[in-house]
């Protein structure tokens, strides 16, 4: 049975009205019958806060509210076509942030910690304050996509213009935009060492992850020759080093470049081309049906989780068609019933924390303080040293839980300067249920129950019970998954 | 007073992962037979050097002539050279090879017979893909590919499992979990020992994690299971305070990571808490550019691995019987220098193996050679040795393991003779 959720939701319509349920709830129940282990953790799960979960960084309070008011399909649509408007909390935060304001050769004025600091610092306030949440989850997405290094030379002072100029200008547009932005980013050239890429040596760092990671995938079809080749085609391919001359820009440099003829992919590339080799060779791979699988592949997986191959298909051959323009790619996907039904996803070290800043609607700098907990569970961003960017696999974060409590505690207890979060002005009124609900943007299922009684022992505990409460419910098992 | 019951714990995890591997295919790959075994054992700590550590510049081939020749910027002046600096040559290990000059810390280890290397070895993955040739050397196989999805050394600590293990049996130091121990039980990733416990209140932290058993125990998810291994394995480490850990005999362990790792192991080891396996990571020998020959990036590299193993096995002293270190990679490098003084994704590199019954001062490779024929069709070092015939002699002789055909799935091991037994 395979249904969209448009159509679902159509369906749901046409039945009984004021059931909360709508159709893609009456599919989940069959699921539940019938593979009950592939179905959500047993107990009710409100859609509208499944939703929010999955394409956002969590639901701040009124976030499911306003998303249910609004409906499930406009509030898709009104994520995949953001504005350029901004929280003006926001604004004035990024304001602050010197590596955002300065040209990148400037930045080397900074000490690299700060640096790297002030990256982190931007990621974490729009992620928790950012109006376009759909956007700021495609910036995670491609970040890790197309990740470079910031302790790797002076990556550091290049990855700000990367962010701006690269990730997030081209997120939602159209994957070959992308990335002819990212080949283009001193940054990333500097990361997989093109600088070394010259005619008669060439180094093949880049040909290689530009096929490997970044467009076909491993074993699509490219062989040894081909990275040979396309590293060719990258020679001279370097960022601006000459005095008087705009310092760290893209620059092709005609003298270190292998003019000769190049075969890639069994096209033949002719001699003499210059910078247009490899402006071919980005041709070549974003038109390439290997790029359409593999790209389509990690997009369903980040928000389908184990149930991406579903839409798989279906989002290659938009890729095909749209010529790889990222919203029409997303929609299908994020108005299918998988989005919601599918098994739960682990959240990221990163989700994790966000996601929490988010339900309690905390304040925060996102300074280091915060960031040293991204660091002990092991995600501190910008710093995963190879280039295919964080695991994706469940099985590689949950060995590290405790960090995860430490932080929970820290948060809910107020020992995390910068950051804070004020009880009194939360809507939990010393209720177990009601903490719940404001945690997990639910109402609190049969599954919950456990949960739902120690809380009420912490707000028996007295007045600093509030703590304990808000401490468990972060921790909790459920609050890990989207 | 907060006891959580170990065997209780050990009744959910495994009910856990029998329920879960049934009903999804993917996660059936984990499901792990498990036999009880004889011990004791070694402690094994594995270090991977991720990125394609260069066999041929760490342990080089100086008596080849075409050693030189492919690398006329990065290699290393020859023991005899009397022309350069005596730091800045290679110290001659057996006429040959030698080693980086970085790796100076090491000669008297292989000299005393404690330091076995091999050479030329490798997976039979020709990818030459990080991602691929990590994943098939972590999941035990040939090649990336087919096979089972978890990793080599969970499925060792699978079939060698036994009801009075200890909930910590293996730990890796970082914020993640390596493939190698995808799937396994009775794990944790921490950074610190000295952090690793609920940082609240001391008299709220058996309350909560009371409360947090609670919590996480009535879970069947994989997130269920962790909690449950991580509260248990925090009541373990309970007991020592390694905050208070002084490395014998005048050790001096770098302040790398690499180094605080080896001495956390060091510490765990000392504490006798059951620990089997401990896996460390070492970044970093990706060396595209900047490579260099006595200076560079993989100088000091080896300069860190060189004088974090040393330490250690100082550390470790007469205990290092006890304990054998196996030190690998995914890939070694192109023999020919690149432009950028560096070296691109190659094929066969080296293997250290230490302590416990490592037969030292020897090096085993069925050495390929460096002449252009010699060298596979791209100019890399041929792999004449399968990586998994160095592991399948450690787990079998110094880990008792007897049921090597699960943990290395359709491959008989051949012998290669560095590993004496317990």
């Amino acid at each position: 049975m395979k249904l969209s959720r448009r159509e679902c939701l159509e369906l749901g319509a046409l039945g009984a009205a004021g059931i909360a349920v709508g159709g893609c709830a009456r599919v989940a129940n069959h699921f539940a019958e019938h593979h009950r282990d592939a179905a959500l953790p047993a107990g009710e799960v409100d859609e509208t806060t499944r939703l929010v979960n999955r394409l956002t960084f969590g639901p701040r309070p009124g976030d499911v509210a306003a998303a249910k008011k609004l409906g499930q399909v406009a509030y898709v649509e009104s994520l995949l076509k953001p504005d350029d408007k901004e929280d003006l909390r926001l604004q004035f935060l990024l304001n602050r942030l010197d590596v955002f304001q300065m040209d990148p050769y400037e930045t080397q004025d900074i000490p690299e910690n700060e640096v790297m600091r002030q990256l982190q610092q931007s990621a974490i306030l729009r992620a928790t304050y950012g109006q376009h949440q759909l956007r700021e989850r495609m910036v995670d997405f491609w970040t890790n996509h197309f990740n470079i290094y910031g302790r790797k030379g002076l990556a550091a002072f290049r990855k700000a213009a990367d962010e701006t100029t690269v990730i997030r200008k081209h997120a939602l547009d159209t994957f070959p935009n992308l990335l002819k932005a990212s080949a283009h980013s001193p940054a990333m050239l500097i990361f997989l060492d093109n600088q070394g890429n010259v005619a008669g040596r060439p180094n093949e760092n880049y040909a290689r992850e530009i096929m490997e990671l970044h467009t076909m995938g491993v074993k699509s079809g490219y062989t040894q020759k081909d990275v040979q080749e396309v590293a060719r085609c990258f020679t001279g391919w370097v960022v601006e080093r000459r005095f008087l001359r705009h310092r760290w820009a893209f620059r092709f440099d005609e003298e270190l470049h292998d003019n000769g003829v190049k075969h890639v992919l069994g096209q033949t590339i002719p001699a003499g081309g210059g910078q247009k080799d490899a402006e071919t060779v980005l041709e070549i791979l974003s038109a390439h049906p290997a790029t359409a699988h593999f790209i389509s592949k990690k997009i369903c997986d980040y928000f389908l989780g184990t149930d991406g191959d579903k839409w798989l298909g279906r989002t290659e051959k938009t890729y095909l068609a749209t010529k790889g323009d990222i919203p029409a790619m997303l929609r299908p996907i994020l108005t299918s019933c998988e989005l919601i039904e599918s098994p739960q996803i682990l959240k990221r070290p990163f989700d994790y924390l966000v996601s929490a800043l988010r339900s309690l609607d905390a304040d925060t700098d996102g300074g280091s303080a915060l960031q040293e907990h991204l660091v002990k569970m092991g995600e501190p961003l910008y710093q995963w040293p190879m280039p295919d960017g964080y695991p994706t696999k469940t099985s590689a974060w949950t060995g590290s839980m405790l960090p995860r409590w430490n932080f929970a505690y820290a948060l809910s207890s107020g020992q995390i300067g910068g950051t804070g979060v004020d009880w009194g002005r939360l809507q939990h009124d010393g209720e177990a249920e009601k903490m719940f609900e404001l945690t997990h943007a639910r109402r609190a299922s049969a599954n919950d129950r456990e949960l739902v009684r120690k809380v009420a022992e912490e707000f028996n505990q007295g007045d600093d019970g509030v703590v304990g409460a808000g401490f468990l419910c972060i921790a909790s098992p459920s609050f890990q998954w989207r | 007073m907060w006891r959580p019951s170990r065997r209780g714990l050990l009744t959910t995890a495994a009910f856990g992962l029998a329920g879960w591997a049934g009903k999804n295919s993917a996660l059936a790959d984990l499901a792990i037979t498990t036999k009880g075994k004889e011990k004791p054992h070694d402690v094994l700590v594995t270090i991977f050097l991720r990125g394609g550590a260069d066999g041929l510049n760490s342990v080089v081939p100086y008596a080849e002539d075409d050693y030189y020749r492919n690398r006329p910027n990065l290699s290393i002046a020859p023991p005899s050279d009397k022309r350069a600096n005596a730091s800045a040559r290679i110290v001659d290990l057996n006429g040959f090879f030698g080693f980086h000059p970085a790796l100076t810390p090491l000669v008297p280890f292989y000299r005393e017979g404690k330091l076995a290397i091999v050479h030329a070895c490798g997976s039979q993955d020709g990818t030459r893909s990080h991602f691929q040739a990590m994943a098939a050397v972590e999941r035990g196989l040939a090649a990336e590919g087919p096979g089972p999805a978890s990793g080599w050394i969970a499925r060792h600590l699978a079939s060698t499992e036994r009801t009075e293990d200890s909930p910590l049996r293996a730990v890796a130091f970082g914020g993640t979990l390596p493939d190698s121990l995808r799937g396994a039980a009775n794990t944790v990733a921490l950074e610190s020992l000295t952090d690793f416990q609920l940082q609240a209140p001391e008299a709220k932290r058996k309350h909560y994690q009371e409360a947090l058993l609670g919590l996480y125990e009535t879970g069947n998810d994989e997130v269920a299971h962790a909690g449950q291994e991580t509260l248990a394995v925090l009541d373990t480490l309970h007991k020592i305070d390694p905050a208070q850990y002084k490395p014998s005999n005048q050790a001096k362990y770098p302040d790398t990571d690499l180094g605080r790792g080896l001495r956390q192991t060091a510490c765990l080891i000392r504490a006798n808490l059951g620990l089997e396996v401990a896996a460390l990571d070492r970044g970093g020998w990706d060396t595209h550019y900047a490579q260099g020959s006595t200076v560079g990036i993989l100088s000091l590299s080896l300069d860190d691995l060189g004088k974090s193993l040393a330490a250690f096995a100082t550390d470790m002293g007469t205990e290092m019987s006890h304990v054998t270190v196996v030190v690998m990679t995914e890939f070694g490098r192109r023999v020919a220098e690149n432009s950028g003084l560096g070296t691109d994704h190659g094929r066969a590199s080296f293997m250290f193996l230490m302590g416990g019954g490592a037969r030292g001062g020897q090096i085993h490779a069925h050495w390929p050679g460096l002449e252009s024929h010699q060298l596979d069709e791209t100019g890399d070092l041929r792999v004449t040795t399968d990586y998994r015939d160095v592991l399948a002699e450690v787990l079998k002789t110094r880990m008792r393991n007897e049921d090597l055909s699960s943990v290395f799935v359709n491959y008989t091991p051949k012998p290669v003779g560095l590993v004496a037994g317990i």
